[in-house]
């Protein structure tokens, strides 16, 4: 099957700059502040929201060729769900991979969620469901009082029941966190696709949930060898289960390696953050973790990124969960310079029109 | 002040009028081997999906000048909240009266949820809320929890979504729910505060109402039993210093004339097939007292749609067109007007109207009914003709 490749959709802030917590896009200005000062006057005012700007970045990835969104669940931000309703209308292919955590609340009520997102988008919901942040005082703040040790096991039975009363009538579960009498839906309700579940983690429990429940086994980013020890271990753990490996990573990609590395020392200098910046890697960890929260940041060339996306192809990895800042313009930018390449080094078939 | 005005949003399906019975418009078509199909003529795949109608309902409601709508939850309904982010680009004004059980929600991810939903439609984000009872089994939503604790719980739920809404920090060690430092992260927490509505006829309902509820809202009963429910609700709000409004949901079959109404009524009612009659009949109501109050007016012969008439206009037959709440109001645009005017006296401030088929009868209440209703001045609205 065909590599397919998400864009991440920036769900707390994005703008032309890398540190976007002053100024975000759509958003109405502070009217102390006015961001033309005084001399232009601004026809604005609230007519613009930032989900504006989602929306815009959602046509993007939709024009540019990617197959679907990812919204990340980042606790400062946009609620996924939500996101997820306001882009699934003006959509009509894109998968919408949302990503939250199982103390959400009840998994009946997110189940029946998700059946009328897949009854007006045509199956195209799916799940990313995460373990939450590991800090305990963090997950307080966000009412989440179950102990460390349980996280693993509420998102077991949180899968367990959505599923259940998706795919059975009626179904009956007595658990520790969820339970259940008689649930399942009924006429138009029933018989909908079960989002395609995402889980991720390296420990030998987070595999074990995963090769119990998962569609799609998700990888942060890391080095070639890295991941292919990584597929290959889980391939060992979950005998002959057919799952698929997306790679979360960032791109940042420019016609030569040079305006690329000056893109990046710029983009460092923006947020501030301080990485050991190795100039001859291709792979950046760190690069852009607190804007995106992936792991590492392909730095390049379209040829080289491009490359190095192929050769994470060749190890095993067929979906990509791609970032990059500003989110609008570098879905075009990537979808339009890197994305045909890619396509063309792993399926030589597939030729880029003349 | 002057009357806010909801319509509905059928979430489950929709018969072209009052007298049929099926097909459904959308894809609540039931077809052959009890597969449902989609579309709004034959039950071919045509592409769109319920929600295509809805976008339409929706539509014609604000423009023919209805806030918005109350878009119901059921075990058996599509989901408000998916419905109010899919619509929220293509309108302007409408407004998305969300019904939903706190108990199935962790208090910070609904108000995420609900200040994201404002920031996306400009404010026009707002709740029902509702605490169980509405369903057969509330363990088929998977809560185990019972009728009074319940109505705690929501209690606890708005506390915690009040304290965190406008940045925190806050703290909070309830039976139900806690939080620590927590808070909305700007720029979600400049949004305005959803207005509340609160359903719920019990008195472990009343307490909870009157703490956190901007409205107050009922089904349509009996004008005396309405008048004293409100009184109930006022008094035990102003105990806390607070004020209370109260709204009605109500259906209604307005016509130009009486006779074109009752028309309607009694065609939808000779097709009701007879199971169902005597399943009504028989029928009980769950552990909600408020439908079960409804459900003490049923009649106790059945001949004609007659005997479901209470009073002048107000017929308890609603349950058996199309299920939902008993009493609606049925007459000419006149008489309907003049109803819904005496319950403005009663001291109603807003009211959910719907009617069948919710598209075409948004546009005719819109510009035939409400134009009548005088309001609490008791003023006419119309323009003098000269
Ligand atoms: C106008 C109105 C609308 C309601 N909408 C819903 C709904 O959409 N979903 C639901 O489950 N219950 C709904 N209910 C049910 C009530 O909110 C409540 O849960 C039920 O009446 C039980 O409460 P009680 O025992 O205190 O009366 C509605 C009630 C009223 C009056």
């Amino acid at each position: 099957m065909a590599n397919q490749f998400y864009w991440q959709l920036p769900t707390s802030g994005d703008a032309r700059y890398g540190n976007a917590t002053k100024q975000r896009r759509g958003e109405a200005s502070d009217p102390h502040y006015p961001v033309f000062g005084n001399g232009i006057t601004d026809p604005r005012r609230n007519a613009f929201s930032y989900f504006d700007y989602i929306h815009q970045v959602t046509k993007a990835a939709d024009l540019a060729g990617f197959q679907g969104v990812f919204i990340p669940d980042n606790p400062d931000g946009e609620e996924p769900w939500i996101v997820a309703g306001y882009v699934g209308r003006s959509t009509q292919r894109l998968k919408l991979l949302t990503q939250f955590d199982a103390s959400r609340g009840s998994a009946v009520y997110a189940a029946k969620n998700a059946v009328s997102f897949q009854r007006y988008t045509g199956g195209r919901f799916a799940w990313h469901i995460t373990e939450g942040s590991s800090d305990e005082h963090t997950r307080k703040q966000l009412g989440d009082f179950v102990p460390k040790a349980d996280i693993l096991a509420r998102i077991d039975e949180f899968i367990t029941v959505a599923k259940g009363v998706l795919t059975t009538f009626p179904f009956n579960f007595v658990g520790r966190f969820f339970e259940v009498q008689d649930g399942g839906f009924q006429g138009p309700l029933s018989d909908r696709e079960v989002p395609s579940i995402y889980l991720g983690g390296n420990s030998a429990e987070q595999l074990e949930l995963s090769a119990k429940h998962a569609d799609v086994h998700v990888l942060d980013a890391a080095s070639h060898e890295a991941i292919a020890q990584q597929i290959a271990a889980y391939h060992k753990l979950a005998q002959g289960r057919a799952v698929a490996f997306s790679l979360r990573i960032d791109v940042l990609a420019r016609e030569t390696r040079e305006e690329a590395l000056e893109d990046a020392t710029r983009f460092l200098t923006q947020t501030g953050a301080t990485i050991p910046a190795d100039d001859s890697a291709l792979l950046w960890p760190g690069f852009a973790e607190q804007h995106t929260g992936a792991k590492a940041s392909l730095i390049g060339s379209y040829d080289e990124v491009a490359a190095a996306l192929a050769a994470y192809a060749h190890v095993g990895v067929t979906q990509f969960v791609l970032a990059a800042v500003p989110h609008f313009e570098e879905a075009y930018r990537v979808g339009t310079h890197v994305l045909p390449l890619v396509r063309q080094l792993t399926n030589p078939a597939h030729k880029q029109a003349a | 002040m002057s009357i806010d005005v909801f319509w509905r949003i059928p979430t489950h399906g929709e018969p072209g009028s009052h007298r049929a019975r099926d097909p459904f418009r959308g894809d609540w078509f039931p077809g052959n081997d009890n597969k449902t199909l989609s579309g709004l003529g034959g039950g071919g795949d045509d592409g769109f999906t319920y929600i295509d109608y809805l976008a339409e309902i929706a539509r014609a409601a604000e423009i023919s000048g209805f806030q918005g709508g109350l878009i119901p939850s059921f075990p058996n309904t599509d989901e408000p909240w998916v419905i109010s982010a899919f619509l929220a680009r293509e309108t302007k004004n409408f407004r998305f009266m969300i019904p939903f059980q706190p108990g199935f929600l962790n208090p910070v991810v609904a108000a995420r949820m609900t200040a994201s939903l404002q920031r996306a439609t400009g404010g026009r984000a707002l709740y029902n809320v509702i605490t169980g009872g509405g369903g057969p089994s509330q363990l088929w939503w998977g809560d185990p929890v019972k009728h009074d604790d319940r109505y705690g719980r929501t209690t606890e739920f708005l506390d915690v979504l009040k304290g965190i809404w406008a940045g925190g920090p806050f703290s909070y060690n309830g039976q139900f729910y806690q939080v620590e430092d927590a808070g909305l992260p700007d720029p979600l927490s400049k949004e305005e505060y959803p207005e509340i509505y609160f359903s719920g006829s019990s008195d472990a309902a009343l307490a909870s109402a009157s703490k956190h509820a901007d409205y107050y809202l009922s089904w349509l009963e009996p004008l005396d039993l309405i008048k004293e429910k409100f009184a109930r609700v006022k008094e035990r709000t102003d105990h806390l210093g607070r004020k209370i409004k109260c709204s009605i949901r109500v259906d209604i079959v307005a016509r130009p004339t009486e006779e074109e109404a009752w028309r309607e009524v009694s065609r939808g009612f000779e097709n009701i097939p007879k199971e169902i009659l005597d399943r009504y009949i028989a029928q009980n109501a769950g552990d909600s007292v408020g439908a079960n109050r409804q459900r003490g007016l049923r009649p106790q012969t059945i001949n004609s749609y007659k005997d479901f008439i209470l009073s002048p206009n107000i017929w308890t037959g609603f349950s058996l067109l199309r299920g939902g709440q008993t009493l609606g109001i049925v007459g000419s645009y006149e008489n309907v007007a003049a109803r819904l005017d005496e319950l403005v006296q009663l001291g109603t401030d807003a009211f959910i109207l719907a009617s069948t088929p919710h598209l075409e009868e948004a546009y005719r209440v819109g510009e035939e009914v409400l134009p009548l209703v005088r309001g609490k001045s008791g003023a006419s609205n119309l323009r003098a003709v000269a």
